[in-house]
């Protein structure tokens, strides 16, 4: 008993005479997180409820809150914002269910294809996509040429419309999506599947009643992820979307680039963190559940 | 007899898929590819009246596009070393040492993704407007290393816990200094990983545009900036088909790489899959 205990002490104390070591190691990557994220978030929130008055004094005000929600071009954006994510989330999960549970039960050359084929969009940078859709999608574009050359109607072209963006996004995010849901579908044994089988479930019935619920949480943790990406993408609404109204990533870099109105630019991103803070929490919330386990 | 039935059983969902997928995502790759080894395509003509390197001569000739080239590998290189050197030993102390305020500092990495991404961005560019540090070199670098920290040390956290503790310890008892257990041991083991994810970190770093454009711009300029302003500003259809199939060469290589790490079901996992 008392080895044990001095056993135990020894092994706390060689503990203890480590702490600096391991918390001098981290030190750098925290300070930068401490730094460059909670710091932006909490001083973004300060800097805009905190305004100066034209005597230079700070005082607490909603004003540039209240802008926002009164002005009708910043509605218009957040509007067009709100329907682009609700939009590439829907069709997501309309796409990349299909494919998940296909991919759950298939085996062999065919299903390896499709796997490597839903998976390629990662290795293609959002900025090359956005050029292949305007060549291809664009005015006069490849699909254009097809339908000329067979006697048909040149396409409205989804180029600078907001579907531009849609189309990009969804592109650009079905390979974490397949690659979420198959995880969660990874959850779903066979036995369960055959013995709903065996009692003569149909397709549909396995579906809604045996499977859907199972991955239920997969599906809420891809449509976070699809939600936090899409609501302040950039680079595909920016290249590919209309100019007015805009999603809110290009706005808010017109507002503080162009505009050159930082405290406006910054009350926009503290809105958006706003309308995300659910998702946020919720993603975070899966990822540390499951590193954890 | 139920062998032969089965295979000879057409898998119609999956021919259905794999059309639909290579319709949809490799033939726009398969336009832009043809576009940058054309030198004559004019409209109707549906296979283009002449192929050739013309372009590609007149688009590595311009001073802007090697500059961006240079700016952004030495960008890529900047990040991928500083994060490694910062990130390598802060993974090996998460994995195996222990200290106060372990796990809450281990999660902390997620704050990041907790919120939006560019929102996030505005937020640090209003911080460092000002120190100054927009428009300039290390404004860039400061706020892409931030965008590698998660990577960086989740991936190699995981390796160096899956090293086998027995051999370490074994070579300990035969004499073996830490330095030395670390150089031999455990490094051989954990260094594949940990190489896959200096890859993927330096090849996110080189595609990373938001950051660039938002602190960057106009006075820093990536070769996915250029992209950008030749997508908007630039007639001449080829020299974007060009920069687009040199600006895949990371991302190829990464495809090589790092396909068996992504395909498995950890990565997914750490997304929160």
């Amino acid at each position: 008993m008392t080895t044990t205990t001095a056993v135990a002490n020894d092994i706390v104390g060689t503990k203890r005479g480590r702490w600096p070591v391991g918390l001098l190691l981290v030190a750098a990557p925290v300070f930068l997180v401490g730094w460059m994220i909670i710091w932006p978030i909490i001083s973004a929130i300060g800097r805009t409820v905190w305004l100066p008055n034209e005597g230079g004094e700070r005082s607490f005000s909603l004003e540039t809150y209240a802008f926002f929600f009164s002005d009708q071009y910043s509605l218009n954006n957040l509007w067009l914002t709100l329907w682009t994510t609700g939009v590439c989330a829907l069709i997501l999960i309309l796409i990349c269910l299909p494919i998940s549970l296909y991919l759950r039960f298939a085996k062999g050359r065919l299903a390896a294809y499709v796997q490597g084929l839903a998976i390629f969009p990662m290795f293609v940078p959002s900025i090359i996509l956005s050029y292949a859709i305007i060549r291809v999608l664009g005015p006069n574009g490849t699909v254009d040429l097809l339908l000329n050359s067979v006697g048909l109607p040149k396409i409205r072209s989804p180029y600078l419309t907001p579907w531009g963006p849609v189309i990009g996004l969804v592109w650009d995010n079905i390979p974490l999506t397949v690659l979420i849901l198959l995880s969660g579908l990874g959850a779903v044994s066979n036995q369960s599947i055959e013995a709903a089988r065996d009692v003569g479930a149909g397709r549909w019935a396995l579906l809604w009643h045996i499977i859907l619920p199972r991955i239920s949480n997969s599906v809420l943790v891809a449509v976070s992820f699809t939600v936090l990406g899409i609501f302040s993408s950039f680079t595909l609404p920016y290249v590919l979307g209309p100019a007015a109204p805009e999603m809110m990533g290009p706005f808010m870099q017109r507002t503080f680039r162009d505009v050159n109105d930082p405290t406006m630019a910054i009350t926009q991103a503290v809105i958006a963190f706003g309308f995300c803070i659910v998702f946020g929490l919720f993603y975070v919330r899966s990822v540390a559940k499951n590193r954890a386990a | 007899m139920a062998r032969m039935l089965t295979e000879r059983r057409i898998d119609w969902t999956g021919i259905f898929f794999a059309a639909v997928l290579t319709l949809v995502i490799v033939f726009p790759l398969i336009v832009v590819g043809t576009w940058a080894f054309t030198n004559v395509w004019r409209y109707p003509s549906v296979i283009p009246q002449e192929f050739g390197l013309k372009f590609w001569n007149q688009t590595l000739a311009r001073a802007d596009v090697w500059s961006s080239i240079t700016m952004s590998l030495s960008l890529a290189t900047m990040v991928t070393f500083l994060s490694a050197l910062i990130c390598l030993p802060a993974a090996y102390a998460f994995a195996r040492l222990d200290f106060p305020g372990r796990n809450i500092l281990f999660f902390s990495f997620l704050a990041g993704h907790a919120f939006p991404k560019f929102g996030l961005l505005v937020a640090i560019a209003g911080i460092f407007l000002s120190l100054n540090l927009i428009g300039t070199f290390w404004g860039v670098v400061l706020i892409q290393l931030v965008g590698t920290l998660l990577f960086m040390i989740w991936i190699p956290v995981a390796a160096f816990q899956s090293v086998d503790r027995r051999m370490e310890e074994a070579a300990r008892d035969v004499g073996a200094s830490p330095l030395r257990v670390f150089w031999s041991i455990t490094l051989p083991q954990a260094g594949p990983t940990i190489a896959a994810a200096i890859l993927l970190s330096f090849v996110g770093t080189f595609y990373e545009t938001e950051g660039a454009w938002l602190i960057g711009a106009p006075q820093i300029r990536t070769l996915p900036v250029l992209m950008i302003s030749f997508i908007n500003n630039q007639p001449v259809i080829q020299y974007g088909a060009v920069l687009s199939v040199l600006l895949w060469i990371p991302s190829f290589i990464a495809l090589l790489f790092a396909r068996r790490v992504i395909s498995s079901g950890s990565f997914a996992r750490g997304f929160g899959a």
